[in-house]
């Protein structure tokens, strides 16, 4: 008899957008609603909701390719800002840099960060997943079998990993000290550029990602052992480099979404934590494994949590990521982009 | 050119293989025959380097091979054939084939190793745009094959390539091992299908408990009763 009680994927569409306009409807009719507001809730947004979007891909990039979840994944994020931050802090000093370019000294340093927040944090991933999580594989058949202890393990790191950020850092929040540029104007409103600087290097990063997973042949390979370990071996690829490589990726990702985050708020030790936690909300929006669905998902996690501080309540903020997230469950289980589950080997 | 020595192996710690023996003459084709868990497979994937081997030794071309990684016996020249199912669905049949060669260096040797397989499965050339989910069976198996074939073997491993296909097909798959044969390759058949394998092959091997029952000719084997016998995985009642 409760097969009658399932709705199809049309009901579920339906039952969703009637959720969705009710959503809207409610924020029309708040009293903050016009359109300078509304143009700063889209921009504050779509610029958060990229940085959850980028961990998420990173949550999905190693869901897909490892059969596990990272649930350190918020402390290559924490990690690369600081990692950012110190290089900021170190050229930030280097006056020959600014007698060559004196009119766009902070961004050229600020690109170097960013860099330098991808390269170091995909260095590091790939050290944390050859020292701490392959060894779990040994016994049995790889990562799929070990799927639990890696998964505590992933706690586990997060919390050795914010401890060494502690040490070395101290807990004290740090802002970026440099001046990236006046405020920008936007339709009428003054935002900082940062907001828009969050947008295009996270759209381009997520972009630069697509074209490596499918026009290039190391893109072909990680496809490939993301969807069976066993044939990727047969077909001659080295599985385990590109598991270390998967995870490498998933990491630096992470860490240029820390140091993007830098400039418009603060580094602190323990901002990773909720960046996860939202990062997950975005990737079960999406649909959980699926990379574009990470972005649409991070967009709306953003968009929702944004629009919902400035027009219900904003003394609840880091409520509405986990609001929509179970909404999300209960209509559309598999997300917006999401599939059937699959078995894998 | 293979050469498997009192091979004992099996999966966790259940052992499948008993010390089995085995030699693939070069150009040849040999069946491996045996009914359902008797470990046709395992042997396959201890060769290709799945599964670790406990014990004993795998020869390939005079090297010991055994305990390799898997992408280095491929490098080497030995390929395993997976059934019908191991494509990657979401890739379209040029992108599996491509794969197939991603231990080629040059995009020459890869383009005309295309042109090879396409050459022994003009099907593929017709659908090599669509997705490998939406072929039919026969069109899976050989999607697999020309997949083995595009990293320039010396040597392929197939592992039941009529499984769950009409005997049309079967058979054009069958013809299509025998010309690869003749361009110079070794080939080993894992078969349940019996008189189709022996018709196929040159030598037979009869796998029974994890150790080799019988062997010969194929000639042979095809009329030997215990062949029937430990293909059938009869135990004789001991009255």
């Amino acid at each position: 008899m409760f097969n009658k009680l399932r709705i199809g994927k049309k009901g579920e569409n339906i039952i969703f957008g009637t959720f969705v306009l009710l959503y809207i409807g409610w924020c029309v009719n708040s009293p903050d609603m016009n359109i300078e507001s509304l143009k700063s809730v889209l921009t504050i947004g779509l610029s958060v909701g990229i940085i959850y979007g980028l961990v998420a891909l990173g949550i999905s990039l190693i869901y897909t390719g490892l059969d596990v979840v990272n649930f350190s994944h918020g402390e290559f994020f924490m990690i690369g800002a600081f990692a950012g931050l110190t290089m900021f802090n170190l050229l930030g000093n280097q006056d020959w840099i600014f007698n060559i370019f004196p009119d766009a000294y902070g961004w050229i340093i600020y690109v170097v960060c960013l860099f330098t927040a991808f390269v170091s944090m995909g260095l590091f991933g790939v050290f944390i997943e050859r020292v701490f999580l392959r060894p779990l594989t040994k016994k049995g058949g790889g990562y799929t079998v070990a799927g639990m202890g890696i998964i505590i393990c992933g706690f586990g790191l997060s919390v050795v990993l914010i401890n060494v950020a502690y040490l070395i850092w101290n807990p004290v929040a740090k802002p970026f000290p440099a001046e990236l540029g006046l405020p920008m104007e936007i339709g009428g409103l003054f935002l900082p550029i940062t907001y828009i600087w969050m947008i295009v290097v996270g759209l381009s990063v997520a972009a630069g990602l697509w074209f490596f997973l499918n026009k290039t042949k190391m893109g072909l390979g990680i496809r490939a052992v993301a969807y069976s370990k066993d044939v990727s071996n047969l077909v001659g690829i080295n599985v385990p480099l590109y598991i270390s490589i998967i995870f490498g990726i998933a990491c630096a990702i992470a860490g240029i979404g820390g140091t993007l985050v830098g400039p418009t708020y603060q580094v602190v030790v323990f901002m990773g934590y909720i960046i996860l936690m939202k990062a997950f909300a975005a990737a079960v929006v999406g649909g959980f494994g699926n990379l574009p669905g990470a972005i649409v998902g991070g967009f709306t996690v953003g968009i929702f949590e944004t629009a919902s501080s400035f027009y219900i309540s904003g003394s609840h903020k880091d409520l509405y990521a986990f609001l929509l997230m179970i909404v999300v469950l209960m209509i559309k289980p598999t997300g917006f982009f999401g599939v059937q589950v699959k078995m894998k080997a | 050119m293979l050469k498997i020595d009192q091979l004992i192996s099996g999966y966790g710690s259940v052992q499948i293989l008993n010390g089995a023996n085995m030699k693939v003459k070069k150009q040849s084709i040999v069946a491996l025959l045996g009914g359902n868990g008797t470990g046709k497979s395992t042997i396959l994937r201890a060769a290709s380097g799945l599964i670790r081997s406990w014990k004993g030794t795998i020869e390939f071309n005079g090297e010991q091979i055994q305990n390799l990684p898997a992408h280095e016996i491929v490098g080497r020249g030995l390929v395993q054939v997976t059934q019908g199912k191991d494509v990657f669905p979401a890739m379209s049949v040029t992108e599996n084939l491509k794969l197939g060669g991603f231990i080629l260096k040059s995009k020459q040797q890869l383009s005309d190793n295309l042109e090879k397989v396409y050459n022994y499965f003009p099907r593929l050339n017709e659908r090599k745009d669509q997705l490998a989910a939406t072929l039919s069976g026969g069109e899976l198996q050989m999607l697999c094959i020309g997949r083995g074939l595009m990293s320039n073997p010396k040597m392929i491993m197939l592992d039941e390539p009529s499984a769950a296909l009409a005997p049309q097909i079967v058979l054009d798959i069958f013809k299509n091992i025998n010309r690869i044969r003749q361009d110079g390759l070794t080939v080993l058949v894992v078969e349940q299908n019996v008189r189709m394998a022996l018709l196929l092959a040159d030598y037979g091997y009869v796998i029974k408990d994890g150790v080799i029952n019988v062997e010969g000719d194929s000639k042979k084997l095809m009329y030997d009763e215990s062949v029937k016998e430990s293909y059938l995985g009869g135990t004789k009642a001991n009255v």
